[in-house]
């Protein structure tokens, strides 16, 4: 094959590839930026793609069947948002520790998710889903239209929501408020900033975004549900948060870097390169690993108060 | 006279196979089944189809001669406690059903001698109350390799497979080999996701193989489920050849041209059989053609240009001599 059809194939996959990693991980950066991590994004994810997924699967025969997708997508960011309240709850309001509470909000996530689509659907079913959408004139350009606008409604929302979230947060007030919440919250406090609150919006944004990552897979990705769908995705997308330096342009990089290794080592297969498959597999993973190693300075551009509960009556 | 011949081969395949003294008789007491498994049970794939087997021989003999129960979700380290919980409330025959499980089945069976265990895919030899069972996959694959090699424009075809391991293995080679026998100038990408369960991967991995021009794909394992979503939802006529005959009902079977499926009620009797009979193990089952272990189904509402009357002519030639023992399928010697 022609070593630039190869390339175009390879960058065509890898867009969608990186559109449910890209849109938890710019979720998890809102989350990080105001001070707190949550490794909870996985089961977030987990039950925003089961919701995503039931939505449109129930309202397939009735009348309500052409908002299905819509409201499923509605219904994701909803359950991601409560879930993100309840992570503030547990983290912000009580303190708790945010590595022990992410991992237990994970595993409620996947174990909840599994649980009520056994209880309602049964066994592995799909839907119809949100089909690829592309957008006239600009599909047809060269290379590029392929690679960039022949994709699903979600990929585009995705791309958009990188230098809408490097706005929201470096351009208006209520992002300064979030960095500055994760960088000094008792500057922030003396300075009249309402921590608690700004980390509870923070983490419910958070929540939803990693909703509608869940949401993707499950309604455009996949367009099936089952409990092992999200496969640790969420966990990529901390991943990426640190890789991406904590800006969504850098996320973005990751999260596409990421697809193009994923994309690649699949195609690698497809065309019978003699290289044996484990290895190919892990490749992207392996991938991340070298870069968060290689930047590991990359920490000091991370928010200084990341993973410390603020409580305004103790002095540390 | 010839027909004569192959019917006595079949019959005698089936009885030196899975023992058969006594296979088609009911239980004389109560047996209690127990199976394990690391999916769900209505996976649509590998752990469904040893629950179906179970509960169509339960079915057959009445809950009164069969009781059964289940464990989903198993990891190996997890399964453990399930095992030694079966074995305790006096389960008589505890399937374990993954290759995964092999350690845990050893150690079980020194604990509870007077338990049956089995698990598979495996061809070992194991304790003496510890029963392995093999799917001789290389057959499904054959049968849907023909298909495949007789109904792609493109010549490219593609596998979406788990790991090259186990039965998987054994399929992706029949395959391959079903392919050459019907169209040499056809090539099979063979490609692994490196999991059972990712089906978002295995969609990604099929996306991949149908960007590169493949127009018919299969896939084994649990997984295999969210490639066929993937080629379902893709324009045109791409189509899909399964190991699970579960795929052919549902939405995306309407991409299904044919489906293999694994008979574990066959395993599953010749369980219960050898346990009345006193052999608690020791032996390894395979599963065949010749012993009534596989079914192949064709899909009856697939567009009769596509299923032609000559790939059912082939197909059921190719079943014919792998029941007989004609055709011999030396998957071992296919190298990827």
């Amino acid at each position: 094959m022609n070593p630039g059809v190869m390339t175009f194939n390879v960058l065509c996959l890898a867009v969608p590839f990186s559109v449910a990693i890209l849109l938890a991980a710019l979720g998890e950066n809102f989350n990080q930026r105001a001070g707190v991590f949550n490794l909870g994004c996985d089961g977030i994810m987990c039950m925003g793609a089961f919701v995503g997924f039931m939505l449109p699967y129930f309202l397939k025969a009735g009348p309500m069947a052409p908002y299905g997708n819509l409201l499923g997508l509605a219904g994701a960011l909803g359950v991601g948002a409560a879930l993100g309240l309840l992570f503030a709850l547990v983290t912000v309001t009580f303190g708790a520790s945010q590595g022990i509470a992410g991992i237990g909000l994970q595993m409620l996530g996947w174990g909840l998710s599994g649980t009520l689509f056994r209880h309602f659907v049964g066994g592995v079913t799909g839907v119809e889903g949100i089909l690829a959408m592309p957008i006239p004139w600009l599909s047809r350009i060269p290379f590029l239209g392929g690679v960039f606008f022949n994709h699903n409604p979600m990929a585009y929302v995705a791309f958009l929501l990188v230098p809408a979230s490097w706005f929201l947060l470096y351009k208006t007030p209520w992002g300064l408020k979030v960095r500055a919440v994760g960088t000094h919250p008792r500057a922030a406090d003396t300075m009249g900033i309402n921590v608690v609150r700004t980390r509870y919006q923070a983490l419910m944004l958070g929540g939803a975004m990693a909703g509608l990552a869940g949401a993707y897979l499950s309604l455009a990705q996949a367009k099936m549900f089952s409990d092992d769908l999200v496969a640790g995705r969420g966990f990529i997308a901390v991943a990426l948060v640190y890789f991406g330096r904590w800006s969504p342009l850098g996320i973005l990089g990751g999260a596409l870097l990421f697809s193009i290794a994923q994309s690649f080592q699949l195609s690698m297969q497809v065309w019978g390169i003699k290289f044996p498959y484990e290895f190919a597999v892990m490749l992207p993973y392996v991938l991340v690993i070298v870069v968060l190693a290689l930047a590991r300075k990359a920490r000091q551009l991370g928010p200084t108060d990341l993973g410390k509960p603020y409580n305004r009556e103790m002095r540390f | 006279m010839k027909t004569f011949f192959k019917a006595a081969l079949t019959a005698a395949s089936i009885f030196g196979l899975f023992g058969g003294t006594a296979k088609a008789a009911p239980p004389a007491s109560k047996v209690r089944i127990a199976l394990i498994v690391e999916s769900t049970v209505d996976d649509k794939g590998w752990c469904q189809s040893m629950h179906d087997a179970i509960l169509s021989v339960q079915k057959k003999y009445g809950p009164n001669l069969v009781e059964y129960s289940h464990s989903e979700k198993m990891k190996p380290v997890d399964a453990g406690s399930a095992a030694r919980q079966y074995a305790s409330k006096g389960f008589d025959i505890i399937i374990c059903h993954g290759a995964q499980y092999n350690n845990l089945v050893t150690e079980m069976a020194g604990v509870f001698p007077n338990t049956t265990f089995a698990y598979g895919t495996s061809a070992n030899i194991g304790p003496k109350n510890v029963f392995t069972y093999t799917p001789y996959s290389e057959e499904t694959g054959y049968l849907n390799g023909i298909i495949a090699g007789m109904v792609t424009k493109t010549n490219k075809i593609g596998n979406v497979g788990p790991v090259d391991g186990g039965d998987s293995a054994r399929y992706t080679r029949g395959f391959m080999m079903g392919v050459k026998a019907a169209n040499p100038k056809a090539s099979v990408r063979v490609a692994f996701t490196g999991s059972f369960g990712d089906f978002v991967k295995a969609g990604e991995l099929a996306q991949t193989q149908l960007k590169d021009g493949a127009d018919i794909l299969t896939g084994s394992a649990q997984q295999a489920i969210g490639a066929l979503r993937a080629v379902a939802a893709t324009p045109g006529q791409v189509l899909w050849v399964g190991q699970d005959t579960a795929q052919l009902n549902i939405p995306e079977g309407s991409r299904v041209i044919a489906a293999a499926g694994y008979n574990y009620a066959a395993v599953v009797e010749t369980l219960i059989a050898k346990r009345a009979a006193g052999v608690k193990g020791g032996e390894s089952l395979p599963l065949q053609f010749a012993n009534g272990g596989f079914n192949f189904v064709f899909n009856a509402k697939m567009d009769p240009k596509v299923l032609t009357p000559a790939i059912r002519k082939a197909v059921e030639k190719a079943k014919e001599d792998l029941t007989s023992g004609k055709l011999k399928l030396d998957w071992k010697a296919i190298k990827l």
